[in-house]
């Protein structure tokens, strides 16, 4: 892999707490996840690749560029599309005045190629027939993929996506799957999600992080495999933390319960046994 | 159809511009009904695609804001007049907010005797107040958008602020008349303080540095009107805009 965004030792406090605690990474062409439990450090790390938070110590390279340097980091801000958390939205504006007005920030001074854009990314998110519509009126999903569109302005080399596929239904979420994944084959993506099942299905790499640290870096493959013979599936509820399959069964993780047969691992389980989630043995 | 198809003489000089206005008017109505002279005519589909481009551009874009028509109309670069549009400070309720702080100003000078020093004092404050509500992310629901666009930080700021700033000085402008003796001295120092906010708001933040400002300029008032308005006050608020005026041309050249 060719890396295009370097992190080296990048470190970030907020008082006396430590979002980040040096932690490097390397990002090549296609689409990366990063997960985490909360407070793990992901909008953090997010924020500082979107060059809207600075680091306390390390750096971070992207393209060659230096987002420490204020002309370096400005042209990269020409490459970068970014969703954040809580995107906002103006809502008395309509989904076409809050798409151009982000397009005037990235610098598409003129009218008629600026209107072509905003057309194009709206269509992207399917809100082509939405333009028109207050944001006021549109729903939660549509608000998200609105602020998606944002993102996909000017078709960026580097997209950073925080919690994306947040209030999207299932088919919308595999819409944006699909576009995530068609973006992924020619530009850097990576996106933070508390969605074990966008990893699964979108991801070609993954980043746990913990406590500001990066507890895993590989393949969805290789954080299942970490499950494996850690899977089980009893007839009747066993000790410790369980959930029901749809076929009645009960699903544990960790050591073999009395009489349970060996369950199918998953990029879920392995991120849960990887964390040491609550009542799952680590 | 007759039969007849524009013959190739007529053609040519017709796509030559030669025709006089009658017969051409006649060979376009001929061929927008004749397949076949349609095909005998060359077709630049570029310029083709580019005519429909713009004519589902006009019918497609929704209809610009009242505030964009009005600062195109006064000859704004249309992207420019869209992005103060936008401007959280100059919504109608902050606007509503200047008028009615400059009534209650107005109505105090005319009970005080004519003294205007409430008025005086009151007006230099309203941009500060524009200011502190036009970019920061406590104000601008899109501020984390907007941060990580080439065009953020300080040069949002500033051309938001010239924007509030103007409106502020147009309100208050409109209000001197009612006054019960004509003064100009508010204005010096609006623009002095607008400067010292915008100089202070990347380090302090645009509603710290417009509050602090605030405070600052209606503790100085009471040392009274000579003092804080006469010739040398004005001459030293002049001498203090020059390089916020040099920064700020740099700057809005730029979007």
């Amino acid at each position: 892999m060719e890396p295009t965004l370097t992190v080296r030792e990048l470190t970030r406090r907020f008082g006396r707490r430590t979002a980040l605690d040096r932690v490097s990474l390397e990002f090549g062409t296609g689409v990366t996840g990063l997960l985490g439990p909360n407070g793990a450090g992901k909008t953090t790390l997010i924020r500082i690749l979107a060059t809207t938070l600075a680091p306390d110590g390390g750096g971070v390279r992207a393209f060659g560029l230096d987002p420490a340097d204020r002309e370096q980091r400005r042209a990269l801000r020409r490459r970068l599309g970014y969703l954040p958390q809580n995107p906002g939205v103006y809502a008395h504006f309509t989904a076409f005045e809050l798409v151009e007005y982000v397009a005037i920030l990235k610098e598409m001074n003129d009218r008629r190629a600026r209107h072509d854009e905003v057309r194009r990314v709206l269509a992207e998110v399917d809100l082509g027939d939405r333009a028109r519509t207050k944001v006021r009126r549109l729903s939660g999903g549509m608000r998200q993929r609105l602020a998606l569109a944002q993102a996909l302005l000017g078709d960026p080399d580097l997209i950073v996506l925080d919690e994306p596929t947040v209030g999207l239904d299932p088919e919308q979420r595999m819409r944006f799957r699909a576009l995530l994944s068609r973006l992924g084959e020619s530009r850097t993506v990576l996106l933070s999600t508390h969605q074990t099942e966008d990893v699964t299905t979108l991801c070609g790499r993954v980043v746990v992080l913990k406590a500001g640290s990066v507890v895993f870096e590989g393949g969805p493959g290789e954080l299942a495999a970490r499950a494996a013979g850690r899977v089980w599936l009893t007839t009747a509820p066993p000790a410790g933390t369980y959930w029901r399959t749809p076929d009645g069964r009960y699903r544990t993780l960790g050591d073999r319960p009395p009489e349970a047969v060996p369950g199918e691992p998953g990029v879920e389980d392995g991120y849960l046994l990887l964390l040491g989630a609550e009542g799952v043995p680590a | 159809m007759n039969g007849w198809h524009v013959p190739d003489d007529l053609r040519a000089a017709y796509l030559d511009g030669g025709l006089p206005e009658a017969a051409a008017m006649s060979v376009e109505v001929h061929v927008a009904s004749c397949q076949g002279c349609q095909a005998a005519f060359p077709v630049q589909e570029e310029w083709l695609e580019e005519s429909w481009a713009a004519i589902a551009d006009v019918v497609d874009r929704p209809a610009p804001r009242p505030l964009t028509r009005g600062l195109t109309a006064l000859g704004m670069p249309e992207h420019v007049a869209v992005f103060l549009a936008a401007t959280p400070g100059l919504t109608r309720s902050w606007l509503l907010g200047v008028a009615g702080a400059l009534g209650f100003a107005v109505a105090a000078a005319h009970a005080a005797d004519r003294s205007m020093l409430v008025f005086l004092a009151v007006a230099p404050v309203l941009p500060l107040l524009g200011i502190a509500a036009a970019y920061g992310a406590r104000v601008d629901a899109l501020y984390e958008v907007a941060s990580a666009a080439p065009i953020s930080g300080g040069r949002v700021l500033l051309l938001r602020a010239m924007a509030v700033l103007v409106a502020a000085l147009l309100v208050t402008g409109a209000a001197t008349p009612a006054l019960p003796a004509f003064t100009a001295a508010w204005l010096l120092p609006s623009l002095a303080l607008t400067g010292a906010a915008l100089a202070l708001g990347p380090l302090l933040a645009p509603h710290r540095a417009s509050a602090l400002l605030a405070a600052g300029w209606l503790a100085a008032v009471p040392a009274g009107r000579e003092a804080v308005f006469g010739a040398p006050a004005q001459a030293a608020y002049a001498m203090a805009l020059i390089p916020f005026v040099y920064l700020g041309a740099r700057r809005w050249n730029r979007l």
